[in-house]
């Protein structure tokens, strides 16, 4: 009874708390709201992160115990886990050289811009505004490296050590072990994943985008004029060239209403002398009539239509988000509870 | 006659390694043999562009990284184009992160304009605060009181030592808010529980599938203007008047979307000719 009634309460009490927040302009509510919960919650998300880790380690290890199908690729998520652990929680790899006394600044300056690849100007002007000790732009991960490089840089100045960056500032440190996995492992894999999407939505348009009715014709018409619209090519496409699409399409649309052939050959023709005089008459100018431009049409499909649907979805989730939070707030809704 | 027809109806049966193939040499070969077009900036880029002009020198500029490495080709320009044309006129720069992987995109904007273009000076000029967890609890905690959210920067300096950190204690001590928004939590967040409740002005860049989402607040002028996607970025670019990544990639879009489009009539007209063989026997 007990397990049910606790939680619930917190839930429904926080949930009011939070509520009245917004309408009742009592200090300590006011706080609770905008600093405290939102403080909890930050706490909360940090621990929902320890334990969902827990149970990737826990799913993956119960994959490669069992040898379930594709166990490897549990293998290597489990053997990734731990060397990101190891490079956030015990290896800093952040070592850099600290030179005091520097009396060759020239000369030191040129040294640098050549290890780091920067301006010489800019390393000289670093080194000048410094007032006490110059940090080398340069990482190395193990300690022997950065040895050796204090030995190389010591005759330009009075003394010099190896230093470390602090626990934390690591993990953003260019040049240590955890940006390196980052940067070649992370981004070339998370980048190839999206990349693939293009390949599929090539593969997928040219098997499903079928003209089958009036909706699908619709959606494939407003896709085109988006997917030209967009990129800067759509704008060489001349608008008299949409008029001349759009005539055969009025065509498409209505053949099987007109019997007579000779009938039908007249119409398209007249709309083509239609659409040939305007764009005579316009100079042939690339943009006129600039309702068929095609990065016109596009931005109007854009801001017309799609942002009336974009906005009536919208609407609709905040009422739904409304409603599904009053029953959550009133003890009506307990699937959080698991029932 | 019959025979296009069947040319038509076996291309429908072709192995997709093909169409994989050929979107592949679409993409590939524009960035090996550059190829130059014509950009010319929409609206929207145009009002992101005016808003961050228009504002006064020396005014506090919040940025905050929503994305990662894959979408990265898509915003990350923008983020360059932003910081060139923020430190171009003077504006103190502060960064955070909503996204994890956020903390290394600015890191790297940074380093490549900051220090090696600009050469700013770190906590004078601009300052990163890093990632936080807590999606839009971090919004509103910035909303509030930053002080107590962050109490180091993202190399481990107390904030109360930052020297351009001493004036600002909540959102109200930005004079602009710039999103670069890949997806959840990002631009709608900040709208909804910082910029539009204490009336800071807000824009974003955000990708190419994310602006229906956007739109309606941009026409509501909740959010001043929106760099879309690629194409943004590189209008952006050629706004402030510098060529970089997104331009060059743009041909190589440009391409690939023909090429879809081709595939599309190609795929249309085999149903067309597949539907009235089936009619006819």
């Amino acid at each position: 009874m007990l397990k049910r009634i606790i939680p619930l309460l917190i839930v429904v009490s926080i949930g009011l708390l939070t509520l009245f927040g917004h309408f009742i302009n009592v200090e300590f509510i006011q706080d609770f709201v905008d600093n405290d919960s939102t403080q909890w919650y930050d706490i909360i998300a940090s621990f929902a992160i320890f334990l969902g880790a827990l149970n990737l380690i826990k799913l993956q290890s119960l994959n490669i115990i069992r040898k379930k199908k594709n166990w490897q690729y549990s293998l290597l998520a489990v053997l990734s886990f731990f060397l990101v652990i190891f490079a956030g929680f015990f290896f800093r790899g952040t070592n850099y050289v600290e030179l005091s006394g520097i009396h060759n600044k020239e000369e030191l300056s040129f040294i640098v811009s050549k290890l780091t690849k920067s301006p010489q100007e800019q390393i000289l002007s670093n080194i000048n505004s410094t007032e006490a000790e110059y940090e080398i732009p340069k990482i190395y991960m193990s300690g022997s490296s950065a040895e050796s490089l204090l030995n190389e840089l010591l005759p330009f100045a009075d003394s010099g050590e190896v230093k470390q960056k602090k626990w934390g500032a690591h993990l953003n440190t260019d040049g240590s072990l955890f940006y390196w996995i980052f940067d070649y492992i992370f981004t070339p894999l998370s980048a190839t994943m999206f990349a693939l999407l293009a390949f599929f939505v090539a593969s997928a348009s040219y098997r499903a985008f079928r003209i089958r009715n009036f909706e699908a014709t619709l959606l494939l018409v407003s896709g085109i004029i988006l997917m030209l619209g967009r990129v800067p090519v759509g704008a060489l496409i001349p608008a008299w060239i949409i008029g001349y699409i759009c005539v055969l399409g009025i065509g498409a649309g209505i053949a099987p209403f007109i019997k007579n052939k000779q009938t039908f050959l007249g119409i398209i023709l007249i709309l083509f002398i239609i659409n040939t005089g305007i764009a005579f008459l316009n100079g042939w100018n690339p943009e006129a009539p600039s309702f068929l431009f095609l990065p016109n049409l596009q931005n109007w499909i854009f801001t017309v239509p799609t942002a009336a649907g974009a906005r009536a979805m919208m609407i609709g989730i905040a009422l739904g988000i409304v409603g599904t939070s009053f029953r959550i707030i009133t003890g009506l809704e307990r699937s959080f509870l698991g029932e | 006659m019959e025979l296009i027809k069947n040319i038509f109806i076996n291309i429908g049966t072709i192995n997709r390694r093909w169409i994989f193939l050929i979107v592949g040499l679409s993409v590939l070969l524009p960035l090996l043999f550059p190829i130059k077009i014509p950009i010319q900036p929409t609206l929207h880029s145009q009002q992101v562009y005016n808003a961050l002009k228009n504002l006064e020198p020396n005014s506090n500029i919040l940025l905050s990284f929503e994305y990662g490495p894959s979408t990265k080709p898509e915003i990350h320009p923008m983020a360059i184009g932003v910081l060139r044309l923020l430190f171009k006129n003077e504006h103190n720069v502060y960064a955070m992160a909503l996204w994890p992987d956020g903390l290394f995109m600015s890191q790297d904007a940074f380093k490549q304009v900051a220090k090696d273009e600009f050469n700013k000076k770190y906590g004078v000029d601009y300052v990163n605060l890093g990632f936080k967890p807590g999606n839009e609890a971090v919004v509103k905690g910035v909303a509030s009181d930053i002080r107590k959210l962050y109490t180091v920067d993202s190399q481990g300096t107390l904030v109360k030592d930052i020297e351009m950190m001493k004036d600002i204690q909540n959102i109200n001590d930005f004079d602009f808010v710039f999103s670069f928004s890949a997806g959840y939590p990002g631009s709608k967040e900040w709208l909804q529980f910082a910029t539009d409740p204490h009336n800071i002005p807000l824009s974003t860049g955000c990708t190419s599938i994310q602006v229906t989402e956007i739109l309606p607040y941009v026409e509501n002028e909740q959010i001043l203007g929106v760099l879309a996607g690629m194409p943004g970025a590189a209008e952006f670019e050629n706004l402030i008047g510098e060529t970089g990544s997104a331009t060059g990639l743009m041909a190589a879009q440009s391409f690939a979307h023909i090429i879809i489009i081709l595939f599309i009539i190609l795929g249309n007209l085999t149903y067309y000719f597949t539907r009235k063989k089936g009619r006819k026997y």
